[in-house]
């Protein structure tokens, strides 16, 4: 049986037989895949119970992508169907965050102007049964899934409330729910935009919230708030630095093979028409996010505010297998530059001026945290060893109070009253060692 | 073009050893297997091409290998061919060591102790030197047990290490000739007209080291003995055939333990030949949460026959049985659960685990022994228990205030002895 199978490959190489080199990697590639084969009949034929074939592949697609590096993943068909809810930035939902306890479904918190919220749905309500069906032992995910399905659905919640003797039943409509959106307001002159994540509606959101707070006066200038998004999607983040950049390139994204780079580029108009703009990082703000503070910084478009950020320079792709049936591969597929070519991989975006949170020692809070560069098998940076610790970090004054230093402190600086440190960008840039 | 003609045939190998695996697919199921393989083949191809770096299809395929047996449960497993061929070296007993056991401190490898009769302890290496170098090679900065790697080797060959030793000047070297380093894993003492017999794990030597402790503690304690204790406490387990030749040990026939897989006719069962080394003698086997497995199966036995009165808390369930299958020439091995056990009385010790004749906890603050130690049933993806119900039952405790070195002990002691007068003990769930 084997022997017919490996007469099998030799014919179908021989038809391969242009590129000798390719040849020989597929050989090795078709050697491991029998192998594999082989481990799978082993466990179909002997494991202690019938497993599920699908269940094996999975977990073995999960294995091969999970150790490549810590943002490689498998989304399994379920997971893939709510990760495309999710980066759509919305999904028909009642607006409840739940939460299981003792076996029993809890409401932690109805979401403000949803329909749990209008309905009544209280925080520390037990939800009994979700249509009828009773949702004791069920897991978290799988409630979820009972409360989301297309806009203008109903369904009904059994509600049990302490105080009240009978549980009850209530019907909503599902809406959808948008989440993460960008917010806005101003602070005196000063216009702020926080991007808590780049999903498919943040570059709308981003202009809205500019047209919204030009219409309340003259703005002096503006910061957008980058600290603690994770990221999200790449065309977001392009869409996003463009709305502020005249021209130049934003972000190369660059794959194993040459040909394979791709370059974005600005275009003409800058929604703020080149208002001083102040871009706030922190550890959190990651990939996209990233992307969009390295672009500002090296066109100069922005001054760079807070600590140094995650350092996730790769990109990642989604590839739906049988047509997102079998769930998708989600693999790094490149590593993006900024514009300068530096590569943001494990070194993150230094700000042009560094300003802690608090009074705290900023790598402590870091450690705590994590970056890239902590994470377990993480990818190598690439290029000369760039040192992006801020030399001079200015912080707040432990004897006085701030809600939020940081943005004091871009506030300040668009106002001219902020105290510059003595280190300026030319030095960075001396520091990086490029040529 | 190509490229997929080739996917095909991988998938199609593959597929073929998995009918000629499993005869007793047909239909569907071929269909699904061959599906599912097909799969696999298109994220293998995908990967390879589209990945930042090149990456090795060996270590693409290793690292799916491991995720597909993983995912089953605790305790499946995939071992590469380098893990595969050291773990075979280990059990031939021509792996060799130093006889230390170390840990890791400061990013230097501390030692806690050497081990009596090891080329360590014999070189000379005290508890408390620190190990900065082997063979030349800085230990500063790489991971204990990677460290642990580079001691060891084939049997009678050399190492240099370079010790740190507090109160000497200078670091300085020692050269050692590695051997076969053998745990004991029974311990035994007489406790008055009582022997006590612990079993640390079950290896090569415990059921020769079970049948001398016997003998030396009938000499020593004489016509006088009561009885004896088998202390199974945070035994993990180990060999099969161990655990059922200790059983055998002290049982006079019936059977020990089944092993039963998928299919009806791959149960196993093992029986006792006739024979008792403790010529009848009363035995309390103690276990608790840490007893698990090889050492299950003891206790289940000794139990099921009225052989023994298990005494303690009730054990960790690991009634899987875990099989070694190599994947042919350097493709590595499955370590994959392939059967359950049950006791003779037909009880899976799966998640289950053994619940002893009479509970005894060690202290007055361990009812709740799932809170500071795990059973099988809370590990993740645990294999289901079949049949059978955890009893909830009243648990013995030493009073509180009053102190006991062993309290599990000393009640094992009191039974044996006859006179349960432990004035401490007291019921404390008596309603029950």
């Amino acid at each position: 049986m084997k022997g017919l199978a490996l007469a099998g490959v030799s014919a179908v190489a021989a038809f391969a037989a242009t590129c000798a080199v390719y040849q020989l990697a597929r050989a090795d590639a078709t050697a491991e895949l029998d192998r594999f084969g082989k481990a799978y009949a082993v466990v179909r034929a002997s494991y202690v119970e019938q497993p599920q074939d699908s269940d094996l592949v999975e977990g073995a697609i999960s294995g091969m992508l999970s150790n490549l590096d810590p943002h490689s993943s498998y989304f399994d068909p379920r997971t893939f169907a709510a990760m495309q809810v999710k980066t759509e930035g919305q999904y028909g939902g009642v607006g409840l965050v739940i939460g299981l306890e003792e076996s029993l479904v809890r409401v932690i918190q109805p979401i403000d102007d949803t329909p749990a919220s209008k309905a009544g749905i209280k925080a520390g309500d037990h939800i009994l049964s979700i249509d009828g069906k009773l949702m004791t032992g069920v897991k978290l995910d799988d409630v979820q899934d009972k409360l989301r399905g297309p806009a203008g659905t109903k369904v009904t919640l059994t509600i049990l409330r302490d105080g009240v003797k009978d549980p009850f039943d209530l019907t909503l409509v599902r809406q959808v729910i948008a989440v993460e959106a960008v917010t806005e307001k101003r602070v005196g002159d000063v216009g702020y935009i926080k991007i808590p994540a780049f999903n498919e509606r943040t570059s709308t959101g981003v202009r809205s919230a500019v047209q919204a707070l030009q219409k309340q006066g003259s703005i002096k200038g503006y910061v957008v708030d980058l600290r603690d998004d994770g990221g999200g999607l790449l065309d977001q983040a392009i869409a996003v630095s463009d709305d502020f950049l005249d021209g130049g390139e934003i972000v190369s994204v660059r794959g194993r093979h040459k040909e394979d780079t791709q370059r974005f580029n600005a275009q003409p108009g800058d929604i703020v028409q080149g208002k001083p703009l102040i871009v706030l990082v922190n550890g959190g703000s990651a990939s996209a996010s990233e992307i969009v503070a390295g672009a500002l910084q090296d066109h100069r478009r922005a001054t760079i505010v807070g600590t140094v950020s995650f350092g996730k320079g790769s990109v990642q792709t989604v590839i739906p297998l049988d047509e997102g049936r079998a769930g998708a591969l989600h693999i790094t597929t490149a590593r993006y530059y900024t514009p300068s070519g530096r590569s943001i991989q494990t070194t993150g975006i230094a700000p042009d001026v560094g300003v802690a949170e608090d009074a705290t020692d900023v790598n402590d809070f870091q450690s705590l945290i994590g970056r890239e560069a902590d994470l377990p098998r993480h990818l190598a940076a690439e290029g000369p060893a760039v040192k992006s610790d801020v030399a001079s970090v200015i912080r707040p004054d432990p004897a006085k109070r701030y809600d939020d230093f940081q943005l004091s402190y871009a506030i300040d600086l668009l106002h001219g009253t902020a105290s510059r440190p003595k280190r300026s960008r030319e030095a960075d840039a001396a520091n990086t060692g490029r040529d | 073009m190509n490229r997929y003609a080739l996917v095909g045939v991988g998938a199609a190998t593959g597929f073929a050893l998995a009918v000629t695996l499993f005869p007793a697919a047909h239909g569907s199921s071929d269909l699904s297997a061959y599906r599912q393989l097909d799969l696999f083949s298109d994220a293998f191809e995908k990967t390879r091409a589209a990945y930042v770096r090149p990456v090795e299809d060996k270590e693409l395929v290793n690292n799916a290998i491991e995720g597909m047996v993983s995912s089953l449960d605790p305790h499946s497993s995939y071992m590469d061919a380098k893990t595969f061929a050291d773990m075979q070296i280990q059990t031939k007993g021509e792996f060799g060591g130093l006889g230390i056991e170390v840990t890791m401190e400061d990013g230097l490898v501390k030692v806690i102790s050497p081990i009596d009769d090891t080329p360590a302890a014999k070189a000379g290496i005290k508890t408390g030197d620190f190990i900065a170098a082997i063979d030349s090679t800085p230990i500063q900065g790489m991971a204990l047990n990677d460290a642990i790697d580079k001691m060891r080797g084939a049997n009678g060959t050399k190492v240099t290490l370079t010790i740190l030793r507090p109160g000497a000047k200078k670091p300085f070297d020692v050269t050692l000739t590695r051997a076969v380093i053998r745990v004991d894993s029974v311990k035994f003492h007489r406790e008055g007209d009582v022997g006590y017999i612990r079993l640390t794990a079950f290896n090569e030597k415990t059921d020769s080291g079970m049948q001398r402790a016997v003998r030396e503690l009938r000499t020593q304690i004489g016509g006088g003995l009561k009885g004896y204790v088998l202390d199974l406490r945070n035994n993990p387990g180990g060999l099969l055939d161990q655990a059922t030749a200790v059983s055998d040990d002290l049982l006079n026939n019936g059977e020990i333990v089944s092993t039963r897989g998928r299919h009806p006719d791959d149960t196993q069962r093992y029986n006792a030949h006739s024979g008792d080394i403790t010529d009848g003698k009363p035995i309390v086997v103690l276990v608790n949460g840490g007893t698990a497995s090889a050492s299950e199966i003891v206790a289940g036995a000794l139990q099921d026959h009225k052989r023994a009165t298990v005494v303690g808390m009730t054990s960790f369930g690991k009634g899987s049985v875990q099989t070694i299958i190599p994947l042919g020439e350097g493709g590595g091995a499955l370590r994959l659960t392939t059967a359950r056990y049950y006791t003779p009385s037909g009880h899976s010790i799966q998640a289950m685990g053994i619940v002893p004749d009479v509970a005894v906890a060690q202290g007055g603050d361990d009812d709740a022994p799932k809170i500071t130690r795990p059973s099988e049933a809370d590990l993740p993806g645990h294999l289901a228990g079949e049949g059978g119900k955890k009893q909830s039952q009243s648990v013995i405790r030493p009073a509180p205030g009053k102190k006991y070195d062993d309290f599990q002990l000393s009640y094992a002691l009191d039974l044996l002895r006859g006179h349960m007068t432990v004035s401490s003990v007291v019921k404390s769930a008596e309603a029950n």
